[in-house]
């Protein structure tokens, strides 16, 4: 039985002219049937508008659509309420505001803001490097997160927004030597005994 | 007809994916732990037992992950990367400890960076207590520990650093203050005299302690 024949309405139209039917087959026509017919159809209380909305909901047609409709507007407001397609990187560089050459990391100009990251700058020279990486705190020391590109014979650079504060990282050479930064204050290292290197970020 | 049957609980299918999907993306996001890449069988679980007693504790588990991870970096033995893990396991519920009733996760790890260069354990609470309830003290703590891991007088950094706090710095000024500090002491200047002119810098652009007070929320500053 589909939605349609369930609905009271049809049910009442339904019966009243199950009964002039009955009354045709007794050979006892009755003139007035149709008028009864109308008079059920205007009598019958019309639905609530909650029972007009979970009928439209259920209707075959309205079903898929609203489903999707209700989940895609479900999901949006999900995604919108939590941020997650508000920009969560909230400082991307605007202008480069570190010197070409000379200390490294630099740290590019950005805009201040608890979320805010700062685009920062590595550069390690190696004319002997096949592949050279940054690996440190940031991006849990995994070899993978943050390869270098030669841009020039011997010269390797990489860029990576980091929230401000204080950062401990090293150069990852073939993957195999870690090597401090030559230009960068060294860290320390009471765990491991092999020192890396410290940029202090912060936006300018 | 199929579709009206099925469409009531694929719909409520959707509802309950559309709401937890962000919630799981956000969570992933906000965690950004690392994954564990010990290779040695042993080690991977006396380090994995020791980063979920510390999860347990509540302590932030990306630290641990991050100081295992930099063990195989630096080619440490499993033993030594034990008991890295361990020791910042220690210096994590220390630091959560000092700086309560509430830090973050950037907060504790700040904290524990501290302790580990030598920054006396009531100097965590100093800082603290220093700036308003509520808001964090990572980047103070970030600076207190480059000012003595560069040979700053810890106690010489912590007073200038809540003087600056006190005066109403803001964490970019005193995170500036560490990164001028840095690189005077590379170019040969005393650490102690590095401080001393920049954080005159730094004071020079801040209101006076009596303009600073009277800007204050009431109850914010002590």
């Amino acid at each position: 039985m589909t939605d349609m024949e369930r609905d009271p309405l049809i049910e009442r139209v339904r019966g009243t002219l199950r009964d002039a039917a009955r009354a045709d087959a007794r050979g006892a026509a009755d003139p007035q049937a149709v008028g009864r017919l109308l008079q059920a159809v205007w009598a019958a209380p019309r639905p609530s508008l909650w029972r007009r909305a979970v009928d439209a909901w259920r209707s075959p047609v309205l079903s898929g659509l609203a489903a999707s409709a209700v989940a895609a507007a479900a999901l949006v407001l999900g995604f919108v309420s939590r941020g997650a397609v508000a920009p969560r990187v909230a400082a991307e560089p605007t202008t480069a505001s570190g010197p070409a050459t000379g200390e490294y990391p630099v740290t590019l100009a950005a805009h201040d803001g608890a979320d805010a990251r700062v685009a920062t700058q590595f550069v390690f020279e190696s004319t002997t490097a096949r592949t050279v990486a940054v690996v440190g705190e940031f991006n849990g020391w995994d070899a993978t997160a943050l390869p270098m590109t030669q841009v020039t014979p011997g010269v390797w650079e990489a860029t990576q927004p980091l929230p401000p504060g204080r950062h401990v990282y090293a150069y990852l050479v073939d993957g195999t030597l870690l090597v401090a930064d030559p230009r960068a204050p060294k860290s320390g290292d009471a765990d491991y005994g092999r020192e890396g290197s410290v940029v202090m970020v912060f936006a300018r | 007809m199929m579709m009206p049957r099925f469409a009531a609980p694929i719909a409520a299918l959707m509802l309950v994916s559309a709401m937890v999907a962000p919630a799981a993306l956000d969570a992933q996001a906000s965690q950004g732990t690392p994954v564990l890449t010990i290779a040695d069988a042993r080690t991977r679980q006396a380090v994995e037992r020791e980063i979920s007693r510390a999860a347990q504790r509540g302590l932030p588990v990306r630290a641990l992950v991050a100081k295992a991870n930099e063990g195989v970096t630096k080619q440490a033995t499993g033993e030594r990367i034990r008991v890295a893990v361990s020791t910042l396991a220690r210096r994590l519920e220390q630091a959560r400890d000092l700086l309560a009733p509430s830090p973050s996760d950037a907060d504790v790890i700040a904290g524990a960076d501290a302790l580990a260069v030598g920054v006396p354990a009531t100097m965590l609470r100093q800082i603290r207590a220093a700036y308003p309830a509520g808001s964090s003290v990572a980047m103070p703590l970030d600076v207190l520990t480059e000012l003595v891991a560069r040979g700053v007088p810890a106690s010489n950094a912590l007073e200038q650093i809540t003087q600056l706090m006190r005066r109403g710095a803001t964490p970019t000024q005193i995170a500036g203050l560490g990164a001028s500090v840095q690189s005077d002491v590379a170019a040969g200047l005393t650490p102690d005299a590095a401080l001393e002119v920049r954080a005159r810098g730094v004071m020079s652009l801040l209101p006076s302690p009596a303009a600073a007070a009277a800007l204050a929320p009431r109850g914010q500053r002590p």
